[in-house]
């Protein structure tokens, strides 16, 4: 047994034992990318360096001596940590999450929506939409969409009609029997009171009300949806789209009260009765929103009772996709205020991303994905629309009314439309995004992917069969070169299942690459332990597709 | 668009080199590894076996090799694509290997580079000719440091070479090639006599600088005269700026040293000290050479033009300084020869050892004497000895570093070429002293000629009973092989060597565990390099004290350096520790050439610092050069003047560095190729605001992070030239390289002194200069490549760059 020091704890462990198990013994955590159970040390990252008597040394091949004096949480471990974790995102090309994505003002999760409905589980794409827009149907039809601006689909032809596709998950959503509803945490038995039932009020209350709870939205017009309503072209969007939207706000407990308007009088009566107020007016200078001062970061403003969203912060945006997203956070602030806790504002968590594509790059994205040009809606007979087998892609069946509900029925995609459409996602998103060690990382040591410019490689990605676009094969493997950071840890694992051609590094220093013998395809390479390979891969290099 | 037309480019470039594999003859495969076995630390020599028959690495001889052999595809890939040596495409008839080293960069390697790939009209990535004649390749050093730059056609060397004898040399190099075939088998062995002897340099650097052709030219004119003289091939007289070097000894025991011999110099030299036997031999020289007139006064003006006495001031100047210990008996033996070794108390050391001494008595000798590692950290070497002898384990293995990959370092190339018994004899008693009884010399692959001749010494060290199962009827036995490097400076660490032996990529690993401990195939193992080897027999036969006594308080002894770049007499020398590089530079090296002042000295290559001269005084010492941000080395040293700029030199060894890295550990992968990426826009005036002190910043987290020796060392020329030379970087950000080296930030231009003759409008490659006989001529700068060429032919030194 040795006996040694880490970070003031004393630990004893068995000796011929590593810095880093030892450590994780008493519960310190050691980052590190390329360090598996199991698998030799592969040294390669650096990103578990821990200063021993002056020296950094990666703790994940060091072992323990006698009266060894560890340090892991200096300020010198955590820059050489940061410095690790920068040259690897500055040799590092990949889109966290894709362009469309980053560019949504309400943070949608557009990429996994459109493969949900490409997949045609046309119901579940409803989820990851509602998750951050409370009212797609009605953003479906009015949202200028800057996320189909910085679609990268549009380097190639043009951007995927991203609008079109969220309307049509809301609109299948809207008719189906029974309407998503998402799960309600319990009544936490405090109020809050929103004043305005525009698009920012509606919003707050969808969100607040799956936190737990009650709010009463008070409006001075007859009907809510304020801007929506009473702003919009009925042509552009149907008061039957925002009344269906606005229903499903109700049926989860929020409560509208209506032709009331709200002075500063009775402003101050209701921060008495509820527990928190927020004010979402709209853009109107001389409201009662100009008596606070708001935090832009967290909608709250200097009375911390009171919170502001939408265009009542002292803006006038035309995007009512904003004001939903100001909605979101208001509601997320309000129930940071309310249980106490900090009042954090947006969460930016941390991403890379390519940019502008290099010329020819774009041809590596189009692997395996439809080359059709973007899809528009046709008016085809209502028969053919949902007719023959094409309704099995709907589960539960649509109900025949479909096409009669909405009065801009022609506007919308038939399914198989949306389907194909679809299709055109290039699926720049990476595929491990939420399961990325690099990344997680890069977001505690607060690396920049920009500090170190460099020469940037070239995006490419393989897999097999590299033509189908038939969901029905089993998942396999696609590997992008670009998101590797030669840990080895793949070699490894394909070396001692003895593969019979197995993974190999390729070349030397800075250009070695990961690759199959003999350029064989990537599948050949992986015929025993893709799965265990996948799992290993500390970033998006190697996953399934 | 252009992306997909690449894409179907390679693969019709792939399908075409998989149709021509179909066609290939693999029953060689089968035959070398008949031949080698089957092992999987194999790997290496069965790769160079097969490149050396195909030329380069079919994929379906390689196929074939995992079939035969356990060699997996894995390893055969891994290997394959890791060492520099191995070429995947079918390449040109003849290689030109241009080097790239120190001394070469300094004297304009690039620029050849670019001349040569010009002449042969080579585009874009293009590494072959159109005609499949040539292959260009740039290669890390030839260790002919001082005929640089210098470049390698298959095994022919060219030196001194110049832009505008690019076309000629490669002429000379196809012309050489016919005459070969011709003469192949024609040619009879030289004449035999004991009466005199003719003795010449054959190392590689000599041979490059004309030796072999004078030793060619000298063989035929004994024959054509038979002469009383035999002709004898002797170790380096490290006189590298004299060759071709011949000494005769004449019938008298008279010694003549003649330098700078030409080939058509031979007859005439040995006329003048030997009377042909017989009167009908010289008559039948006499009439066939028709410009020879008998033994007349008129031949011996070409020849003494070339003499110089051993008395010349200079050149004792050259020689006196130093001591030869590693060098002993430097120009007096035929390195190939264990007659002559013996004779010069060869192995005596090894036969005190076994004989007389314990390995703990050997072990204590060592140590005393204070010898430390000649690699470049300085370990005590006794320290180190002790270590492997103390663990315990049936087998032990014994390694000699002769990986030498120094740009600008060829010390132990001339060692392993001119000695290489006294480092055998040196790996013996260290082998003797752990405990060893297997081990390794591992020798570059671009060392051809310090292979073969360990190669022969080993043999000849079998047949004579100092290597084997029972050396000097000891009861001690080694078995000792060498080992082919493959090109990767990485494996001149040792944890990578190993893993080299072994077969594999040559990555190193995290250490402790120490060789010492754990090293080939996990077993205690001593490694040591070449120089360090060399000076053990000369410490047994003259005692660890005399050893001591020369040197400093830490460092004991003399090291061997390469001296090049900008000095009079650059060539390899041999000093007692403590002298100060100021002595070396210029009572050695005889001050810096072409009348420019002395600038820095570069020691201890990629992993080394640049010295200023204001701290020339500074002793040759492990100690005091670490101080100034230097070490010790291998023994590169590398004198700059002031044409040399900081930056641009510090740029070229992050470019080695970074082009040798493994590629393991992110630091060194990663850092060194954003460090580099600064200094390259440094130099190309790119630099802006800031850089600097991003760059020193990223300089000390590489130093400080990376895994092995060659990252943590990598950053050294960079914070050293940064340590005092800072405001050369800050010149570059204002756009202005203040030695006038940096193509980016100079203008060429041509002052009044022109005087019209129009050579540099001819040599111009770019059509920067327009041709005006008897008239000032000017040079379009937008048009200017900054290729040199016009400034190099320029009669009247008319071309000046600001």
């Amino acid at each position: 047994m040795v006996k040694l020091t880490i970070d003031g704890q004393r630990v004893e462990v068995d000796s011929g034992t590593t810095i880093l198990d030892a450590a994780h013994k008493i519960g310190i955590g050691i980052p590190a990318l390329c360090y598996r159970a199991g698998c030799d040390p592969s040294t390669s990252c650096m990103v578990c360096v821990v200063n021993v008597s002056g020296k950094l040394l990666p703790s994940c091949a060091t072992l323990v001596q006698e009266d060894m004096v560890v340090e892991s949480e200096t300020a010198e471990v955590h820059e050489a940590r940061q410095a690790a974790l920068e040259l690897l995102l500055s040799d590092h090309i990949g889109d966290c999450i894709a362009p469309c994505h980053r560019s949504c003002p309400a943070d949608m999760n557009i990429p996994l929506m459109i493969r949900q409905i490409s997949s045609g589980k046309i119901r579940d794409a409803i989820v990851p939409v509602k998750n951050d827009i409370a009212l797609p149907a009605v953003l479906g039809r009015i949202c200028p969409a800057p996320c189909e601006k910085a679609c990268r689909r549009g380097s190639y032809d043009e951007g995927v009609a991203i609008c079109l596709l969220k309307r049509f998950a809301a609109d299948v959503d809207l008719v189906s029997e029974t309407p998503y509803i998402p799960e309600c945490k319990p009544d936490t038995g405090k109020t809050v009171a929103i004043i305005g039932a525009g698009p920012a009020g509606l919003s707050a209350a969808y969100y607040l009300a799956q936190y737990g709870y009650k709010c009463v939205i008070f409006d001075e017009h007859e009907k809510p949806g304020g801007m929506l309503r009473y702003g919009v072209p009925e042509d552009k969007l149907p008061h039957k789209v925002l009344d269906m939207e606005i229903e499903i706000i109700r049926e989860l407990g929020a409560e509208m009260v209506m032709n009331k308007k709200i002075d500063e009088e009775a402003l101050e009566n209701l921060r008495k009765e509820y527990d928190a107020v927020l004010i979402s007016t709209g853009g109107n200078k001389e409201g009662i929103a100009s008596l606070f001062k708001v935090s832009r970061s967290t909608l709250q403003t200097e009375e911390k009772d009171v919170f502001i969203a939408g265009n009542a912060v002292g803006r006038n945006s035309k995007m009512a996709v904003r004001s939903v997203s100001d909605g979101k956070l208001a509601a997320k602030s309000i129930a940071q205020y309310l249980s106490g806790s900090m009042v954090t504002g947006a969460e930016k968590p941390f991403t890379t991303n390519i940019g502008k594509l290099n010329e020819g790059e774009i041809h590596s994205f189009m692997k395996g994905v439809s080359d059709s040009p973007r899809y528009k809606p046709t008016e085809i007979a209502d028969a053919q629309r949902h007719g023959g087998k094409q309704s099995s892609l709907f589960s539960p069946p649509l109900r025949a009314s479909y096409f009669d509900i909405f009065p801009d029925k022609q506007t919308g995609f038939s399914p198989q439309e949306a389907v194909a459409e679809s299709n055109r996602c290039l699926h720049c998103d990476c595929r491990k995004a939420d399961n990325c060690k690099l990344r997680d990382y890069s977001n505690i040591y607060d690396a920049s992917s920009r500090k170190y410019k460099g020469d940037g490689k070239t995006f490419d990605q393989y897999f097999h069969p590299a033509d189908t676009q038939d969901s029905s094969v089993e998942p396999y493997v696609i590997y992008e070169p670009g998101k590797c950071i030669k840990c080895g840890l793949c070699v490894q694992i394909t070396t001692k299942a003895r593969e019979p051609l197995g993974l190999t590094f390729v070349g030397r220093g800075f250009d070695v690459k990961i690759g199959v013998p003999f350029n064989r395809r990537i599948d050949e390479g992986l015929r025993k332990v893709a799965e265990e390979c996948v799992e290993a891969c500390p970033t998006g290099a190697l996953a399934f597709k | 668009m252009e992306a997909l037309e690449n894409l179907l480019e390679e693969k019709k470039i792939q399908d075409h080199e998989a149709d021509i594999s179909e066609e290939l003859d693999l029953s060689y495969v089968d035959k070398i590894v008949q031949e080698t076995g089957t092992g999987s630390e194999l790997t290496i020599p069965i790769l160079q076996a097969i490149q050396e028959h195909y030329r380069y690495l079919p994929q379906s001889a390689l196929e074939r090799v995992c079939e035969l052999t356990e060699i997996t595809p894995t390893q055969i890939i891994g290997v394959s694509t890791f060492y520099s040596q191995f070429r995947h495409h079918p390449m040109g008839k003849h290689l030109i290997s241009l080097c790239d080293g120190t001394a070469c960069h300094v004297k304009g390697a690039i620029t050849m580079y670019d001349a040569i790939r010009d002449h042969l009209e080579m585009e874009g990535d293009d590494d072959t000719d159109s005609d499949g004649t040539f292959t260009i390749q740039k290669v890390a050093c030839l260790g002919c440091c001082t005929l640089a730059p210098v470049m390698q056609i298959d095994g022919v060397t060219y030196g001194h070479l110049t832009t505008d004898i690019i076309p000629d040399v490669l002429r000379d190099f196809l012309e050489l090639q016919k005459k070969k075939s011709k003469e192949q088998g024609a040619r009879k062995s030289g004449v035999e006599t004991d009466m005199g002897e003719i003795r010449i340099t054959l190392d590689s650097c000599c041979v490059a600088n004309g030796c072999g052709k004078v030793h060619n030219a000298l063989a035929q004119a004994l024959m054509d005269t038979d002469a009383p003289a035999k002709l004898k091939r002797v170790a380096c007289v490290n006189m590298c700026y004299q060759t071709p070097m011949v000494e005769i000894v004449d019938t008298g025991g008279k010694s003549n040293l003649y330098a700078r011999v030409q080939p058509e110099d031979a007859r005439d030299l040995i006329l003048k000290h030997f009377k042909p036997k017989n009167l009908f031999k010289r008559a039948k020289t006499a009439i066939s050479r028709s410009i020879d007139s008998i033994l007349t006064d008129e031949v011996w003006k070409p020849v003494s033009r070339y003499s110089v006495g051993i008395r010349d001031p200079q050149v004792a100047e050259f020689l006196g300084t130093q001591k030869h210990i590693a060098t002993e008996n430097w120009g007096d033996i035929n390195p190939t020869k264990i007659e002559e070794y013996l004779e010069h108390e060869g192995f005596e050391a090894l036969k005190k050892c076994l004989l007389e001494m314990s390995p703990e008595d050997v072990i204590q000798g060592v140590q005393d004497s204070g010898l430390r590692g000649r690699g470049g950290a300085g370990f005590p070497t006794g320290l180190k000895w002790s270590m492997v002898s103390k663990v315990k384990g049936d087998v032990k293995y014994i390694i000699c570093n002769g990986d030498e990959g120094d740009p600008g370092a060829f010390m132990d190339r001339m060692l392993l070429e001119s000695y290489p018994y006294r480092v055998i004899e040196g790996i013996i008693i260290a082998a003797y002293a752990v405990g060893a009884n297997r081990g390794y010399i591992y020798v570059r692959s671009e060392y051809p000629a310090a292979v073969q001749r360990v190669k022969e010494a080993l043999k000849q060290c079998k047949e004579k009973g100092f290597l084997g199962d029972n050396i000097l009827d000891s009861g001690f036995g080694l078995d000792l092989k060498i080992m082919q490097g493959a090109g990767a400076f990485v494996c001149g660490e040792e944890t990578a060597l190993l893993a080299s032996i072994e077969g594999q990529r040559g990555m190193p690993r995290l250490r402790p565990p120490y060789p010492a401990q754990s090293g080939l195939w996990g077993k205690p193992t001593l490694v040591n390099n070449v120089e360090t080897y060399s000076l053990v027999p000369w410490i047994i036969r003259n005692g660890s004290e005399e050893f001591s006594e020369i040197g400093t308080q830490e460092s004991k002894g003399t090291k061997v350096f390469a001296l090049a770049g900008k000095v009079n007499r650059g060539g390899l020398i041999e000093v007692p520790m403590g002298v100060s590089i100021r002595e070396i530079v210029e009572e050695i090296g005889g001050g810096i050439a072409d009348g420019r002042k002395f600038k820095a000295v570069q020691i201890g290559g990629p992993s080394g610092g640049c010295i200023p001269a204001s701290l020339a005084h500074t002793p040759v010492d492990y100690q005091a050069l670490k101080e100034v941000g230097a070490i010790m080395g291998s023994g590169g040293m590398v004198v700059l003047d002031d044409s040399d700029c900081m930056v641009e030199i510090a740029r070229y060894f992050l470019e080695f560095t970074q082009d040798q890295s493994c590629g393991k550990c992110t630091f060194c992968r990663v850092g060194t190729r954003r460090m580099l990426e600064s200094l390259t826009r440094l130099c190309n005036g790119e630099g802006k605001k800031g850089d600097i002190e991003e760059l020193e910043q990223l300089a000390h987290m590489v130093q400080k992070g990376s895994l092995c020796g060659l990252g943590k060392t990598a950053p050294n020329p960079v914070l050293s030239t940064l340590k005092y030379f800072r405001e050369e970087y800050g010149a570059h950000i204002e756009g202005r390289c203040p030695a006038g080296n940096c193509k980016a930030l100079i203008k060429y231009y041509i002052t009044d002194d022109c005087i019209g003759c129009t050579k540099c409008a001819q040599g111009c490659p770019a059509d920067a200069i327009h041709m005006k006989p008897y008239e000032k001529h000017e040079i379009d700068d937008e048009k200017c490549t900054r290729c040199d060429a016009c400034r190099q032919v320029c009669p009247s030194d008319a071309v000046k760059i600001e």
